[in-house]
């Protein structure tokens, strides 16, 4: 029960860790996207290239390198900002190659008819393609906050209590009694937020479809 | 579905269209070569001719949807000159006097019937919302749909959806229409709905202009027949005129395969 609460407890941080980096992400993959779909060689390639170093540094170093790496004037980055702000990058390149695939399935007869209305890019983009991608991402970015959600549970190698980090400190306090119940515990926990999450995400990518 | 009092056209005066010498390639295919048309206000011009003729892409030229390499599209008083970088402003404006109506209705599913029409126009001539729902519902009246507007496109059958893409296109009070293929995707029943919308259109005095198949249309509403083949205009005329007695084989040839089908 002292295990549970525990872990209980550290629940916050999980949902804070996660929120903050799937916002970055959210907002950040914007540019990103834009950017991938650049009319300007160079740009495009850039941003390519970022996205792809970005995806290929596995989420543990991510972190490491932005913990251990990174000071402003001799002051080291809080082991929380270091989480929420390496999480969210990455983040913001996974949103960006999902937002790109959405932009892509937009039929090209909706800004077709967009100019031919006389709309400018600004208004199609914001009113007309967006809104629309946005329908088509949505399934694919609850799959991926699904995974976020986890993979939140990284933040606690540079430090940051979250579910895990509550754990490993419950199960180190107490090792003759404790054995791998809190792990179990935190386990149970994930999915209580997961399942729904899934099945929330199902239902209005149903309902989506109906009314498109 | 007539409703003559409703007149909607006759607020903006139609335009003639002027297409002179355009010319354009898609890579090293030269899909129209050195083009001339006019078209006079208020009259109909049905485009037709095999697919690859260059027809559509003619079609797409008037609100430059594509760019073409050479020549001038002049519609009312407003001269584009191809090549010459065009402004935005210019576009706009150009785009704003000509409607067009697609094969594929590109209605936007996300929005209800009704908002298909009004945004448009609050975002283009700045209507307030009431205004333009207002000529929305009016214009929805006209061409039969009024009991649509709370629905998504995506619950109208094809003719509905042309017929409110009509509607979309009318509310932004335009001077010339042009249609691409608009009966195409539809049941021949179907089109008949469409046709029947056009073709009070077109009675209301606006400048069309149809890329089509449907024969009997162009025959009794269009004013001026336009054959294409290859990049070329390869005979015009009356469109009744033509089609009894096309001077070119290569009319009668697909004359008789589009009659035949």
């Amino acid at each position: 029960m002292e295990g549970f609460i525990a872990v209980l407890a550290a629940l916050p941080l999980t949902l804070i860790v996660t929120a903050g980096a799937f916002g970055i992400g959210m907002i950040g993959g914007i540019p990103l996207m834009l950017g991938l779909q650049s009319r300007i060689g160079l740009v495009r390639g850039a941003t390519r290239l970022l996205v792809d170093i970005i995806r290929g540094i596995p989420t543990i170093v991510w972190l490491f390198l932005l913990y251990f790496g990174v000071s402003f004037g001799g002051m080291r980055l809080e082991s929380l900002p270091a989480a929420v702000i390496g999480l969210g990058v990455i983040s913001s390149a996974y949103l960006a190659e999902i937002y790109r695939g959405s932009f892509q399935i937009v039929p090209r007869g909706q800004s077709e008819a967009a100019s031919a209305l006389g709309l400018g890019n600004k208004v199609t983009f914001t009113w007309i393609l967006a809104p629309q991608a946005f329908r088509t991402a949505m399934p694919s970015m609850a799959t991926f906050l699904l995974a976020l959600i986890k993979d939140s549970s990284i933040a606690s190698t540079i430090g940051v209590a979250e579910m895990v980090f509550a754990a490993t400190t419950f199960a180190r306090q107490n090792p003759s009694t404790a054995g791998l119940v809190p792990f179990f515990l935190a386990a149970i926990v994930y999915v209580a937020i997961s399942v729904p999450l899934a099945v929330v995400s199902r239902r209005l990518g149903t309902r989506m479809m109906v009314n498109a | 579905m007539s409703v003559p009092s409703l007149t909607m056209s006759t607020e903006v005066p139609t335009a003639g269209v002027e297409i002179s010498n355009i010319s354009k390639s898609f890579g090293n295919h030269l899909v129209l070569d050195d083009i001339s048309m006019a078209v006079t206000p208020g009259s109909v011009t049905a485009l037709i001719g095999p697919s690859g003729s260059g027809k559509s892409t003619l079609l797409r030229c008037v609100n430059l949807l594509e760019k073409p390499d050479r020549g001038t599209i002049t519609v009312g008083s407003q001269t584009i000159e191809a090549g010459s970088r065009v402004s935005d402003r210019d576009l706009l404006a150009l785009r704003r006097q000509v409607g067009m109506v697609f094969q594929s209705f590109n209605l936007f599913p996300h929005f209800t019937v009704l908002r298909n029409i009004a945004f448009p126009q609050e975002r283009i001539l700045g209507r307030s919302r009431e205004e333009a729902e207002e000529r929305a519902m009016v214009l929805l009246d006209r061409v039969g749909l009024r009991e649509k507007a709370g629905q998504h496109p995506g619950r109208c059958s094809g003719g509905q959806q042309q017929r409110i893409a009509i509607a979309r296109a009318l509310a932004l009070d335009p001077r010339a229409m042009l249609f691409d293929e608009p009966t195409s995707a539809l049941d021949p029943e179907v089109g008949v709905e469409v046709i029947a919308v056009m073709r009070e259109l077109a009675e209301t005095g606006m400048t069309m202009i149809v890329v089509t198949h449907e024969m009997q249309f162009a025959r009794e509403v269009g004013d001026h027949l336009v054959v294409m083949a290859d990049g070329h205009i390869i005979e015009e005329g009356i469109p009744a005129a033509v089609m009894a007695d096309p001077r070119e084989e290569r009319t009668r040839r697909f004359l008789s395969a589009v009659l035949d089908r």
